[in-house]
């Protein structure tokens, strides 16, 4: 890693990482204060029969329990989408995008190997994923602290599930950083990005919600993030033994590929 | 040693077969399966410690896939080169360490102010900026334009910018990429007086342009490019020496025979008129003309310019032949 450059980085996304993260402590908060107004009313709808029990539950999150609430908040669109503002957003751009401006010419220039600069991009993806998460975790914390329901959660298990999201976004933005270090343009980057991530989520809801589609559940990276067993204290270490995979095959790649290739003059 | 020194260097896009890599000399071939055209091709120079050495070539003769491969951007089909001493496959970061690059059309971080930039641009260095302030007056880049984001900044300012982050930390070998582009004449006249200082000072600068008046203002040598070939390197003095200038000449009376005097050419009698080109030495010619009533002689000097258009007058002429 090169600790200017990991400063450089820092320093332009500062601003933008603080606000996706307050955005992602107040989802992480509204959820248990959702479920403490609504819950019993919408665990009433349910065994009423109107809507299918399996609608009911979506990546092991469901808002019938607190546990289940907070682990709704992990795997809801609206945190995913907040989380790959980074996991995909800044890892895809990372080298493509500098690529694309011209001013990967610069930092090339200076005494710093490819390999530093695709170090530097990683940990500084991996940082964002641990904080965007963090701020999901404590904003769960606080929720929960809010409606008094706090001992319910149990808050010594917050840490693993923290640690299971952030590996998942860990994953996807080193998935990210691979196609990232491949294309000499943002959008191929971005696109295939967002390609994988967005099978992979589709993939997760159809088995979820299609029993007969339930077979291709381990084929998406979602399937690893367990909230709900989490914080029951279940968690399954394999789930994070297989994202901690994909991230090294996708390290891997990047580290042979881009020292490789050739890096033509931007256009 | 040299600064640089290529042997052979070439660099080909395209795929690269391993059956025909043998049979093509290490060429790739395209999809197509028809040999992919050379962007660099068998360059072989010397560039000496402490001089200014211009590479020449209009766009696309493959300057800056030269520099590039000298980068470490790009990765040799074929040839080897060594920078400072470090060959550029296996020592790109070392070579890095000792050189200031200025790329062509070079962008920025443009949320940044310039002083920010410059900043960062040499923490990434790791070298102290020794020169940046002397460089920030000589370019005129006021302390006020340095507070601005690099957004605003005009195009001439981004080129003084770009100058200034290339030799800020008095970098052995200065590699620059069509330097001048977008400086006015006032800042083109300091930016040759930064690099005489710079050679005074013992620096290395390789030096691409397709601005002939400053590579003759400003080079000790030249090698000249063409469809990523060497077509020539030598001294500029000795290749404006060896340009065909043309003369004109009146006279009255008989008119000189000039067909045998050496490095005469193209002579045309039209009256009292007589034209004709004239290589090298000026003595022999001057010689033939003692005997006669010359009542008029213009000589035009010779300018790197046409010396280069010969060049590749003559490349293209073998490539027809």
């Amino acid at each position: 890693m090169n600790r200017a450059y990991f400063t450089h980085v820092w320093r332009a996304n500062r601003w933008r990482l603080a606000i996706v993260a307050i955005a992602l402590a107040a989802w992480g908060a509204l959820l248990p204060i959702v479920f403490d107004a609504f819950g019993a009313q919408f665990q009433a709808l349910i065994d009423s029969g109107i809507i299918p029990s399996q609608f009911a539950r979506f990546g092991g999150g469901d808002i019938f329990s607190l546990a289940g609430s907070v682990a709704l908040g992990f795997v809801h669109p609206i945190a995913v989408g907040l989380a790959l503002v980074f996991s995909v957003g800044f890892a895809a751009a990372a080298i493509a995008g500098e690529r694309e401006r011209g001013t990967l010419e610069v930092l090339l220039a200076r005494p710093v190997s490819r390999r530093r600069v695709y170090a530097t991009a990683l940990a500084a993806s991996m940082l964002f994923a641990a904080v965007t998460m963090g701020a999901l975790t404590l904003g769960a914390l606080a929720g929960s602290a809010v409606v008094g329901r706090l001992a319910e959660l149990g808050p010594a298990n917050l840490p693993v599930v923290w640690l299971n999201a952030t590996l998942l976004f860990c994953a996807f933005g080193a998935i990210s950083l691979g196609a990232s270090v491949s294309f000499d343009r943002l959008t191929p980057a971005i696109g295939t990005s967002l390609a994988i991530v967005l099978v992979s989520y589709f993939l997760d809801v159809i088995a979820e919600l299609w029993p007969a589609a339930a077979f291709l559940q381990p084929y998406s990276l979602f399937h690893y993030l367990d909230a709900r067993a989490g914080l029951s204290g279940f968690a399954n270490p394999g789930d994070m033994v297989v994202l901690i995979g994909v991230t090294g095959v996708a390290i891997a790649y990047a580290l042979v590929v881009f020292p490789q290739r050739d890096l033509a003059a931007p256009a | 040693m040299p600064a640089i020194a290529t042997s052979g260097l070439t660099k080909r896009y395209g795929t690269a077969l391993p059956s025909l890599r043998r049979g093509s000399g290490g060429y790739g071939v395209g999809p197509d399966g028809v040999a992919a055209a050379p962007a660099l091709d068998d360059l072989s120079i010397e560039v000496r410690e402490g001089e200014i050495f211009g590479f020449l070539g209009p766009n696309g003769a493959g300057k800056s896939t030269a520099i590039r491969l000298l980068l470490g951007f790009l990765h040799p089909t074929a040839g080897s080169a060594t920078v400072l001493g470090h060959p550029i496959d296996g020592a790109s970061v070392e070579i890095r360490r000792r050189i200031g690059y200025l790329p062509g059309g070079i962008a920025f971080w443009d949320g940044l102010s310039g002083e920010r930039l410059l900043d960062e641009l040499a923490a990434l260095s790791g070298r102290p900026s020794l020169l940046r302030s002397d460089l920030l007056d000589r370019l005129e880049l006021d302390a006020a334009t340095l507070k601005r984001p690099v957004r605003e900044y005009s195009r001439g300012m981004r080129q003084k910018l770009g100058i200034v982050q290339a030799l800020q930390h008095d970098p052995e070998l200065a590699i620059l990429d069509e330097p001048s582009e977008g400086l006015d004449p006032l800042m083109q006249r300091s930016f040759y007086g930064i690099l005489d200082d710079l050679r005074a000072s013992g620096r290395t600068i390789f030096f691409s342009s397709h601005v002939l008046s400053e590579v003759e203002r400003v080079c000790d040598r030249v090698a000249i490019v063409r469809h990523g070939r060497l077509v020539a390197l030598e001294d500029v003095a000795a290749l404006i020496a060896r340009r065909k200038r043309n003369v004109e000449l009146r006279v009255t009376g008989a008119v000189p025979i000039l067909h045998a005097v050496p490095g005469v050419s193209d002579v045309h009698v039209d009256g009292n008129l007589v034209t004709c080109r004239l290589e090298g030495d000026v003595g022999p010619f001057l010689a033939a003309l003692r005997d006669y009533d010359v009542r008029d002689l213009t000589i035009e000097p010779s300018r790197l310019e046409e010396a280069f258009l010969e060049f590749y007058e003559d490349a293209d002429a073998g490539s027809a032949a």
